[in-house]
């Protein structure tokens, strides 16, 4: 047995060290072909599936490595914002809905351009898609591509048509004109109520106050249907002192806190977080939902009698003046920190997963919940309308063939801050809990979102 | 003299007359100073890299004062700063008071009572999260536990707790006292235990029973403990997050966000990661004085209990 002299040990601590530090150059050559992906973890298991698979494939055609991990969305949005805080990022970051994240950190000039990467596929890209990938830089005093766009998504209506039917009323009798659908789901909770569903309500109307997305996204629909779409304009310009967006905004904020006054809201709606309203839904205590993508639907899709039977996808047909809606869709997809070690093979990834056959491929492996940013493939593949899933066909409708608005995120990182804030919500807990006209309520939002906009000067 | 007070007592014995040279180096030279000094370097390295470090990015995050004109311009903030010094104060306060009777009664030694001690420390062994969500759930207007028990109780229809500041707030601090209480209470349980039975005996022998023998024996000696104990959960509660986030998540209307909640808001919802800690930062001015009171009593009272 060698016996170990103090000398011995830190002479070869001492050797260890150095051996490590003179190394170190050389391992980090070997890993010159290694991206390092953080991939946002799908709602359901067969969006991992897809991810890890589109990652594999890559891999084998390409000879380069990812050295990729799959994380909660919650979890690796707080990541991502403190790994560019502090500057040590990954190669790429792929999310569903980055629409929080990159506004702000394209202005600060804290992302690659991957204009290069986008350029083969923009002609084939939605106006949406294109609209939600570019973002203004304070320091280049340009806007430019700084996300590779492959998915897009949208907010359905989600009705219990069972229980529509249960209530003595007909799916196929529903308006087309947006107030018209609320009103006529709101007469299902009388008749349901006297045949003895005591707590159940007509509308899951979303006017939470706290957060994060879903009351904000609710407030922006009820905007576009009321004729208000221009409060923000792709320039970054905020246009509350425009007459018809004002208007449009008080008869939003009416409606729906008139909604709430009237008992077809649950009560607790002012305080639903963004799960809340899924899972009172799922328990079917409310007739109707009107909620983003199909996760809605995909969350019990082994409950066959209610995924292929008692549950209808609808999309938002009329805005209140006839014309068609236009619903907002986020876009999903993938960047790149300034910063990275290895921003050509993120790059190179990216390029790989814009392909149509690939995006299709990956997209279609979780379930049609995300639609592709490429709308010719909708048209190609049967799997988009003509599948079995009942949801499909209407979600797919509304995000790539009707007409849709980019999310106003992409705009101004303002319009985040304005959300955050919870102002549209604080707007309708204004109106039912303190009493104010929805006018006040509405001028009082607008002031500070008009301040949030004075510090955000494009 | 306990073990502890030995221990102690040892490092304050060093000899006064010693050079400030020895009293640095701790009485060790040669070689037997660098292998003290390498097997302290991992330690050393640990406390810059885990402590030193991440508190002076943080306070360099947070320099820029335009951060402070931004927060201070926001009335949140404010509404932030009231809420936190609400739910620290009757939070802390109101939980260690509950605490204390409740290690009273645990002193009792009827196996029932140590049987209800198991169950009793169960929602401190429970995780935060899920407990936290199941509160949330819990007390939901429309579908939750609480109005369902009253409907099949009473046939009431119980109120909307989260809808209204007040009960938000209020429930926000029952979870965090429900969630503590457990882990405080066998904290001052086991300062009971240590205290002498002989000077209980004392105290019956000169007729001082019930509300004296507490006045005059058990409060005089767990008085010192039960300080260190709210310092210590004060700090603790200002940096609660879990409760708050899942139980009202900050609202209705983001009117029970506490500083905890509302720098995370910053940081990560609206994706301004330096505003964030600036709002924590501004914790500093109550926070360190606190550590250092606390840091100060815990060398103070070394032989007390």
């Amino acid at each position: 047995m060698t016996i170990m002299s103090r000398r011995s040990v830190v002479s070869a601590s001492l050797g260890l060290a150095a051996g490590a530090v003179l190394a170190r150059p050389y391992i980090a050559n070997a890993q010159a072909k290694t991206a390092v992906c953080w991939l946002n973890q799908g709602f359901i298991p067969q969006e991992d599936e897809g991810m890890r698979q589109v990652a594999e494939d890559y891999m084998k055609a390409s000879g380069n490595k990812l050295d990729y991990s799959i994380m909660p969305f919650m979890a690796m949005n707080q990541k991502t914002i403190s790994a560019l805080t502090s500057g040590d990022v990954p190669d790429l970051v792929f999310m569903d809905a980055p629409s929080s994240i990159l506004p702000q950190n394209a202005w600060d000039d804290k992302l690659v351009d991957v204009s290069d990467v986008v350029a083969p596929y923009e002609s084939q890209l939605s106006e949406s898609a294109k609209l939600c990938s570019t973002f203004y830089n304070k320091a280049t005093k340009k806007r430019s591509y700084y996300l590779c766009p492959i998915k897009q998504g949208a907010t359905p209506f989600h009705v219990w048509g069972d229980l529509v039917e249960k209530a003595g009323m007909k799916i196929s009798e529903v308006p087309a004109k947006w107030d018209g659908i609320w009103n006529f789901f709101k007469q299902t909770q009388a008749p349901l109520r006297a045949k003895g569903m005591r707590k159940v309500y007509a509308l899951g109307l979303q006017i939470t106050t706290v957060g994060p997305n879903d009351g904000n996204n609710l407030f922006a629909h009820f905007l576009i249907a009321n004729g208000g779409e221009g409060i923000v304009t792709s320039d970054g310009k905020l246009h509350t002192d425009d007459p018809a967006v004002r208007e449009a905004a008080i008869k939003s904020v009416e409606f729906m806190t008139n909604l709430y006054k009237e008992g077809v809201v649950p009560p607790e709606a002012l305080s639903w977080n963004d799960a809340d309203d899924n899972n009172g839904y799922h328990e079917k205590l409310f007739v109707m939902d009107f909620d983003g993508t199909l996760s809605t639907e995909l969350a019990m899709i082994k409950d066959k009698q209610a995924f292929y039977h008692d549950m209808v996808t609808m999309a938002p047909v009329q805005k209140n003046d006839g014309t068609p809606m236009k619903t907002q869709v986020g876009t999903g997809g993938g960047y790149i920190p300034k910063g990275a070690k290895n921003i050509e093979v993120a790059k190179d990834f990216m390029k790989y997963f814009m392909q149509p056959k690939v995006m299709n491929a990956n997209l279609k492996a979780g379930l049609g919940r995300w639609v592709p940013a490429i709308p010719q493939i909708v048209k190609d593949d049967p799997f988009w309308l003509q599948s079995d899933m009942p949801c499909l066909k209407p979600y797919v409708t509304e995000a790539v063939l009707n007409p849709t608005l980019p999310v106003y995120e992409g705009f101004t990182p303002a319009w985040g801050q304005a959300n955050a804030e919870q102002l549209w919500g604080q707007c309708h807990a204004d109106v039912v809990k303190n009493g104010m006209k929805p006018a006040d309520a509405v001028d009082k939002a607008f002031k500070r979102c008009n301040e949030i906009f004075a510090k955000v000067v494009m | 003299m306990s073990v502890t007070q030995q221990a102690l007592a040892v490092g304050r014995a060093l000899d006064p007359t010693r050079s400030a040279r020895q009293r640095w180096f701790g009485g060790v030279h040669g070689a037997d100073y660098v292998w003290a000094a390498a097997f302290a370097l991992p330690y050393v390295a640990v406390f810059f890299a885990f402590v030193l470090y991440p508190i002076a990015y943080g306070l360099w995050l947070g320099s820029d004062p335009e951060l402070y004109a931004q927060l201070f311009a926001d009335p949140r903030y404010f509404t932030a700063v009231i809420n936190t010094v609400i739910y620290v104060g009757v939070g802390v306060n109101l939980k260690m008071a509950l605490a204390f009777l409740l290690s009273g009664f645990f002193m009792r030694k009827r196996w029932w009572i140590k049987a209800l001690l198991v169950i009793f420390i169960l929602p401190w062994a429970t995780p935060a999260l899920p407990a936290y969500m199941s509160i949330h759930w819990f007390m939901n207007g429309q579908w939750g536990m609480l109005n369902n028990v009253l409907w099949m109780l009473f046939g009431i229809d119980g109120p909307v707790y989260l809808n209204s500041h007040w009960s938000g707030l209020a429930a926000n601090i029952g979870a965090y006292i429900w969630k503590n209480l457990p882990f405080w209470t066998i904290i001052l349980l086991a300062g009971r235990m240590a205290v002498p039975q002989e000077l209980y005996e004392a105290a019956d022998v000169d007729g001082a029973t019930g509300l004296r023998r507490f006045a005059h024996v058990t409060f005089p000696l767990m008085a010192n403990l039960y300080f260190v104990c709210i310092l210590l959960d004060t700090v603790f509660a200002l940096g609660d997050f879990n409760a708050t986030f899942f139980v009202s998540g900050g609202g209705p209307a983001m009117s029970t966000e506490v500083l905890a909640t509302l720098g995370i808001r910053y940081a990560y919802t609206v994706a301004l990661p330096r505003l964030g800690v600036a709002e924590v930062m501004t914790a500093l001015p109550v926070l360190i004085p606190l550590v250092y009171i606390l840091m100060r009593k815990l060398r103070m009272s070394e032989a007390q209990l």
